[in-house]
């Protein structure tokens, strides 16, 4: 490993998770691991119901790979480092866009 | 090509049949959705997504398993495209600026007001009084249908699009090196390399899925080395990255010229190659950064008449001549200059000279928006060349576009300023007399002078040299470096009229006199051409919503009114069709060779051109691939007439503006994985929008610290152009050196632009948003 990467970010865990192809996953578990936006259809990738931030696409499966506290296991565990891609956290203090709108 | 709920079944009857994968399909099927492919609308890569439409509306897609793109995959951007038709402000009907307000109008007054105020300004003023400006978002018919009507119609060059802002660079690099556009490889070479050089990209952001397919083949083999250079930590430089390379903005020139010193001195080059296919030159140093209206002028006082764009000029040289240029860039001065230790800047010389590996580079805007865009890219294909790692499965440089048909429609249709179609240019004789015949028009009507480039036509539209400007699928008074300049520009009044076709209010809509609704994506038949050379039709699906109409349509009988009518005039053959089916004369037997348009409405997931013979070609330039490399030929660059491909002597200059005691942070935009460009459609979608609701000033934590700032506290970004007001975030997806911010260019109540430097590469005239001097203060 050769690293020159700036800023005090600890590395991370490496560990394991997926890019949802969410057909695999199939309509059952579209909406696992997140409430039901309005926008979404079956195979629309699950959003996430908590905090990112601080994350990123490696670490997910620390918890998702095997369900720990009860975290929704994903169901496609071949991809790694790419859960990011497609599932996305929600900010419930986001203001509508555009302003007064329906977002 | 219109599709019916018959439609859906002709065409599931004459291609592999269109329907829906996996365990969702049962349901879809019972509530009688109707499945079709398209392009997804986004970025560069392509992908083919089967679109589920009921009743006239769009509910649902899915990654098309047999697109050879992204084999089923997609990102949320592309999960999104069918809530990106229904946003609650789409425009419905065409509206006309009254003072401050605008007010509905017919599309019979709109169209006859748009073409009054064209040719009151043609009559007074001249053609070139004129211009649009469309995008590579447009589709293949629009672009090669626009760059018609101006440059054989109206004659004017004058024609536009905003890839000359994110791409113009690796066009000028394509052809300063190999004397023809575009990339010989294709993303087939993702599963074949075994190292990758990521330039200044932040793929896994950008181009997810061409990330996903990297990602997966350093699973498959953990001997596969990924190499991530960047002037910011970013998710394409965390795991599963093995070289992370941080260096100072703009030095990448250094850097490029370091690993050639390197490769040159450890016996690293492939003579063989090099003695074959090669030639060296060196061109003009020293030249201007287009920060001085008078640049592009001759120092003269800035009109049409005294507009000179700068041209660079080749001049031969030997390899011990490139050798002694080369002895500058020691290891050891690239340190000073870009930050990156010495033993790094060999350590990527040994990787990319390494003869057991094949090596892929992939680029994209932090090369291209580069006041000296042109050289870096001629100065990866150096390294390419010198190894002989190019042209070949597996080894190559692969250069990027970000938007959805850079490729296919601004670039392959020749609607840049100094562009005709099919690879030919305006101010070679023998390129206008071949447009002249296949347009049928005389050839005195095409102006051999290059129009105004994208800076230099906001620039005159400032001044008042322009008149009239069509605005067509894209922003960009939020995009223009240095925004605020040209923003106040459109508005200054006089005879100036700004036409704006767009779907949702944007920043550029509010400075527009005339809005015309536009149709969007699967509303309207389309063509797009990715960053691999492939081409992809689709058919449309529904109808645009109220009174919208598509962009093709706008460009006929804006064409009709100016008397021009008769370039569109096909008879009883379908439009699009017959477009296609001129344009494509312009590429054939000169490389660039599409398919007959019948083709493409049946084959999923496109061709890559050249399609000779039914074939599409995969590796261009290389005998055995390409059909235009002889038997024996080996490799033969055949852009060029010698047959070679040109390393250039391209020194380190510094940027346009640097950090100095007022303005003391390099400043570098982009943008996010979640949005489209300014979030005009993306924004508009509840989960992105909520996933990312506002740009974020990405600070170095000790700088945080030095500014007493945490995430989340406004701060001010300023330079001495402009200034925004946003929170900071010193941590998530990003880590920042010290000395560096960046700001996405997303998000319209953060207009960053209004911050930003319009300098400009001279050869290629794109700008360079990756670096300006800001300072920034805590609020």
């Amino acid at each position: 490993m050769d690293r020159t990467r700036p800023g005090s970010r600890p590395r991370r865990l490496p560990s394991v998770c997926l890019l949802a192809a969410a057909l695999l996953g199939g309509a059952a578990s579209a909406q696992e691991g997140g409430k039901k936006s309005p926008g979404t259809y079956a195979g629309f990738p699950p959003l996430i119901p908590h905090d990112v931030r601080a994350m990123t696409g490696g670490e997910c499966l620390g918890c998702h790979g095997n369900g720990v506290g009860g975290a929704p296991i994903a169901p496609h565990p071949s991809r790694t480092h790419l859960c990011l891609q497609c599932h996305v956290p929600q900010d419930p203090a986001a203001k509508p866009f555009p302003p007064g709108g329906r977002n | 090509m219109d599709l019916d709920r018959r439609g859906f079944l002709k065409i599931g009857a004459t291609t592999a049949v269109v329907t829906a994968a996996g365990p969702a399909a049962a349901a879809w099927a019972q509530e009688g959705v109707g499945w079709a492919k398209a392009p997804c609308r986004f970025c560069g890569v392509g992908c083919g997504v089967l679109v589920g439409a009921r009743k006239g509306r769009v509910v649902a897609v899915q990654g098309d398993p047999e697109s050879p793109v992204n084999r089923g995959m997609l990102c949320i951007k592309g999960y999104s495209l069918p809530r990106i038709l229904y946003g609650s402000d789409r425009f419905e009907a065409p509206l006309l600026r009254q003072g401050d307000r605008f007010i509905k109008v017919s599309w019979e007054r709109a169209l006859d007001t748009m073409a009054a105020t064209f040719k009151e300004a043609i009559r007074s003023h001249g053609p070139e009084s004129v211009g649009a400006y469309f995008s590579g978002q447009s589709t293949v018919f629009e672009g090669y249908a626009i760059n018609k009507l101006m440059k054989g119609g109206i004659g004017s060059n004058n024609i536009e699009g905003n890839p000359r802002l994110c791409m113009a660079s690796a066009v000028a690099g394509f052809y300063s090196t190999f004397g023809m556009d575009e990339p010989m490889g294709c993303y087939d070479d993702i599963e074949l390399a075994d190292a990758f050089f990521v330039w200044g990209s932040n793929v896994a952001e950008m181009h997810p899925i061409l990330y996903a397919r990297m990602v997966e083949r350093k699973h498959q083999d953990p001997g596969v080395t990924i190499a991530s250079l960047q002037t910011f930590g970013n998710r394409s430089s965390d795991d599963p990255a093995d070289v992370a390379v941080i260096f100072r903005p703009h030095t990448d020139l250094a850097l490029a010229n370091g690993m050639a010193h390197v490769i040159v001195q450890e016996g690293l080059v492939n003579l063989d190659f090099v003695n074959r296919h090669t030639v060296f030159k060196r061109g003009v140093e020293h030249p201007h950064s287009g920060t001085q209206d008078t640049d592009e002028y001759g120092d003269a006082a800035p009109s049409w008449a005294t507009y000179r764009p700068f041209a660079d000029r080749g001049q031969p040289m030997t390899f011990d001549e490139y050798k002694a240029f080369l002895e500058a860039y020691t290891p050891e001065r690239v340190e000073q200059l870009s930050g990156v230790p010495a033993e790094t800047v060999r350590r990527l010389a040994r990787l990319m000279g390494d003869p057991e590996r094949k090596v892929l580079s992939l680029w994209t805007v932090g090369f291209n928006q580069h006041a000296r865009g042109t050289w870096i890219n001629n100065l990866v294909y150096n390294l390419h060349l010198l190894t002989g790692k190019i042209a070949e499965p597996g080894n190559g440089p692969l250069s990027l576009t970000g938007q959805p048909s850079a490729c296919g429609t601004t670039r392959e249709t020749g609607a840049l300023s100094h562009l005709l179609p099919g690879g030919h240019f305006v101010a070679n004789p023998e390129h206008r007399q071949r447009a002249a015949e296949i347009w049928k028009v005389p050839v005195e009507r095409i102006s051999p002078k290059p129009g105004y480039h994208t800076v230099e036509l906001f620039r005159a539209l400032d001044r008042g040299d322009l008149r009239v400007l069509w605005i067509n699928t894209t922003n960009p008074f939020q995009t223009l470096p240095n925004a605020g300049r040209y923003r106040k520009g459109a508005r200054k009044g006089g005879d100036r009229f700004v036409v704006v076709s767009e779907v949702y209010p944007s920043e550029t809509s509010r400075q527009a006199d005339l809005i015309l609704p536009s149709a969007m994506w699967v509303e309207k038949e389309g063509m797009f051409g990715n960053s691999e050379r492939r081409t992809q039709h689709w058919a449309k699906m529904v109808d645009p919503p109220g009174r919208a109409r598509d962009d093709l349509w706008q460009i006929v009988e804006l064409a009709k009114r100016l008397g021009h009518g008769a370039l569109f005039d096909y008879g009883k053959e379908p439009l699009q069709k017959a477009l296609f089916e001129e344009y494509r004369q312009f590429g054939a037997g000169r490389g660039q060779d599409l398919a007959p348009y019948q083709v493409y409405t049946r084959v999923r997931g496109g061709l890559r051109w050249p399609v000779v013979d039914g074939r599409e070609t995969r590796w261009r330039y290389r005998e055995g691939f390409d059909p235009y490399v002889q038997e024996g030929e080996d490799v033969r660059f055949y852009g060029n007439p010698d047959g070679r491909a040109a390393i250039w002597a391209r020194p380190y200059e510094p940027p346009a503006e640097a950090p100095d005691a007022d303005y003391p942070f390099w400043l570098t935009t982009g943008r996010v994985l979640e949005h489209w460009h300014t979030g005009t459609v993306t924004r508009r979608v509840r989960e992105l929008h909520r996933a990312m609701p506002a740009a974020q000033v990405w600070l170095n934590p000790d700088d945080a610290k030095r500014l007493g700032v945490k995430s989340g506290d406004p701060v001010r970004v300023a330079s001495r152009r402009g200034e925004v007001r946003a929170r900071v975030e010193v941590g998530g997806r990003n880590a920042m050196p010290k000395g560096v911010v960046f700001v996405p260019f997303f998000d319209e109540a953060v207009l960053i632009n209004l911050v930003t430097l319009d300098a400009f590469c001279p050869i290629s005239k794109q700008p360079d948003f990756k670096k300006c001097a800001v300072q920034v203060a805590r609020l």
